[in-house]
């Protein structure tokens, strides 16, 4: 069976007045039917582009230089506008990190779950509008639903909002949810509520679900599967359970070194050295290679590929696996 | 050991107004209700909640940035909630404060060298020739090069910014820095930089901590002793490793095991705390977070619990277990790799 979702050789560029600065340079990844896809990066790596191009929402100056995004095989590169604004909110739905600003805050919460609904189907009348509306926030279990819905967003908690952000998502009943950092502009209590719905809305939908976070921890709660971007490019690429058990590219092991964990004691924690390069000045080689402990000269020349180290599992760089390039 | 910073029963009370003319005060939001604590020299006190607790607020006061309604603040003994301008100038010489968010907190017209003058300025420390060695100095010791000096904030990532930050706070040389969040707003691989920064300033310098945190991991990494905030008061305070352990106070166990763990195997331990944050308008009468505490019974709506042997809980002696599991840590082979990883760098000479 053909994945839900396939991205191949996707590149989004900015235009800027150094050029034309890549933001996703050539990513490839896919995602099955019901499964969540978990992306982890921190900021500047093209996560959020990444997930703007496959909505096709990346606005001027920036545009998709290359690369397809097929769903069930369809390209939605090259679909019509008309299409894709069909297809969006349908098939694919998104939910963004601050649940405030992507709520318009002179409507009612009602108003705006119901949006969807009257767009797709006009001639509902008042009362099956509204009905349909407290039956959406009834599904992200928002307490007293019919109150909620006269309200406006400010008169919700940050957890409400983002329920409120997700009822809206699913009301076309989507088979892809993309969520850019669902849950990092909320409170640790709320943001464990907000993981278990999304678990149990999924499994109530089937639908899938590509996770966007710098947060490992909650990688390892929700993902099947994880890719690891550093710079615009995918490093590492493999299910979630052995991302954890057996990392390979040195971003990721830098990432796994620099969390603060609950569960170990460390007198320093193990820091990257230096930043992120901006896109408009990325190294001609590895672009980890000079934040990289273990790089060498040949590092510097070429890009790595993302080449299988095991099976379901690559890595982009030419060292892995380490040890046994340092022992060699 | 006497304690460097004394705080004492402080509460910041704002009046709710309404109406344009005659405005008249419709309530109150109690922001912090009563909150004592001290830090003593050398160690790092984190304040940890989560928002709308009042652990901002709370640290806006001990420096006297904002007046308390109620309450004492000590600094060395002295009462700070009464010094006049002169004073408190002399105060904050020897207590500061690193704020979140390293983008809003340095002045964009100013050269880091402008800004990390302005203290020595203010307080009349050195002349011209002394203060540009101190800037050096203070520049070398967050891990910035003397060039840095003539550049503007915006010319710096988030980061770097926060080492101007830290800088700035140590100019003065003073024996209290309060961090209101240093790292929330940084990537994690910055994040570990600047606490790994923190950590190495204070056994240097001797420097006391007022360590304001939502995210539990960084505490653990960063604290001598841990107090808890809900809803404007202290629910909890422990040595970190007593709290880690065993943890007392329903609020403090509810946090810590809503915490995603970077470990696949085991996934779905999450419990979420149920309910929202009651409004400090109007918060829950008796306990604070009754409503929201699987334990709750009678006597919590009736009776307000003191903070006694480190808990405020009618039920601290009664409650079951805790029953988190804090074991596990990295794989093998991660944690072999990542000591291959810091090894390579040292050889290197990271920083």
């Amino acid at each position: 069976m053909t994945p839900l979702l396939e991205v191949e050789g996707l590149r989004t560029v900015f235009r800027t007045s150094a050029g034309e600065v890549p933001a996703v340079d050539g990513v490839s990844l896919s995602v099955e039917r019901g499964k969540t896809l978990g992306i982890v990066g921190e900021s500047g790596c093209g996560k959020s582009v990444l997930s703007l191009s496959i909505m096709r929402l990346v606005a001027h100056p920036g545009r998709i230089a290359a690369g397809s995004v097929r769903l069930e095989g369809k390209d939605l590169t090259t679909l019509s506008p008309a299409a894709m604004r069909d297809l969006r909110g349908r098939d694919i739905a998104m939910i963004f990190q601050e649940p405030m600003t992507s709520l318009n805050p002179v409507h009612t919460v009602g108003f705006q779950v119901t949006e969807g609904v009257r767009a797709h189907e006009p001639g509902l009348s008042a009362a099956e509008l509204r009905a349909r509306g407290i039956e959406a926030l009834r599904r992200v279990r928002i307490p007293s639903p019919e109150r909620r819905f006269d309200e406006y967003p400010h008169q919700l908690s940050g957890g409400m909002r983002q329920r409120v952000m997700i009822a809206m998502a699913l009301a076309g009943r989507p088979k892809l949810l993309i969520a850019d950092e669902p849950t990092t502009a909320l409170d640790v209590t709320v943001q464990a509520q907000i993981l278990d719905l999304l678990r149990e809305l999924q499994a109530e939908t089937g639908m899938a679900v590509i996770l966007i976070t710098h947060d490992l921890g909650v990688v390892a709660e929700m993902a099947d599967d994880v890719a690891v971007m550093y710079a615009g490019k995918v490093v590492e690429q493999t299910d979630a359970r052995r991302l954890f058990d057996d990392p390979q590219h040195p971003y990721t092991l830098g990432l796994l070194g620099s969390i603060p964990r609950l569960d170990e004691e460390r007198e320093d924690l193990l820091a990257i050295r230096g930043a992120v390069p901006p896109p408009f000045a990325l190294p001609p080689g590895c672009r980890f290679a000079p934040r990289c402990p273990f790089a060498i000269a040949a590092c510097n020349e070429a890009q790595p590929p993302l080449l299988p180290v095991a099976e379901g599992h690559g890595a982009a760089c030419i060292r892995a696996p380490i040890e046994k390039a340092l022992a060699a | 050991m006497t304690a460097l910073l004394e705080a004492e029963g402080i509460a910041k009370h704002y009046p709710v107004r309404q109406g344009l003319i005659r405005a008249k005060t419709v309530g109150t939001v109690r922001a912090v209700d009563g909150v004592s604590f001290s830090v003593r020299k050398g160690e790092t006190l984190a304040l940890v909640g989560e928002s709308g607790c009042g652990k901002s607020t709370t640290a806006r006061l001990v420096l006297r940035l904002i007046e308390p309604s109620a309450g004492h603040v000590r600094f060395d003994g002295v009462d700070i909630t009464t010094l006049d301008r002169a004073a408190l100038r002399a105060f904050r010489r020897r207590a500061q404060i690193v704020f979140q968010d390293p983008y809003a907190s340095l002045n964009p017209r100013f050269t880091v060298a402008e800004t990390l003058r302005e203290p020595l300025e203010v307080h009349g420390i050195g002349d011209g020739r002394s203060r540009k060695a101190r800037v050096e100095e203070l520049l070398s010791l967050v891990g910035l090069a003397p060039y840095h000096a003539a550049r503007y904030g915006h010319e710096f990532s988030g980061g770097q910014r926060q080492r101007i930050g830290i800088a700035r706070a140590l100019a003065a040389g003073p024996d209290l820095v309060v961090c209101d969040e240093p790292v929330s707003a940084l990537d994690v691989s910055i994040q570990a930089q600047v606490v790994n920064l923190l950590r190495d300033l204070q056994r240097r310098l001797g420097l006391a901590y007022l360590f304001i945190a939502h995210d539990l991991a960084v505490v653990k990494h960063v604290a001598d002793r841990v107090a808890v905030m809900y809803l404007g008061r202290i629910v909890e305070v422990a040595e970190k490793n007593e709290l880690f352990r065993n943890p007392r106070h329903p609020y403090t166990r509810a946090l810590l095991a809503a915490i995603p763990h970077p470990d696949p195997a085991r996934r779905g331990r999450i419990v979420p705390l149920g309910g929202d944050l009651p409004s400090p308008l109007n918060p829950p009468s008796g306990c604070r977070f009754r409503t929201r505490c699987p334990f709750a019974q009678e006597i919590c709506a009736k009776e307000d619990p003191a903070l006694e042997d480190g808990v405020a809980c009618h039920f601290r002696d009664e409650l079951p277990p805790a029953g988190l599991d804090f074991s596990g840590g990295l794989a093998p082979n991660a944690a072999r790799r990542l000591a291959l990883f810091a090894e390579a760098g040292r050889r290197q000479g990271t920083p």
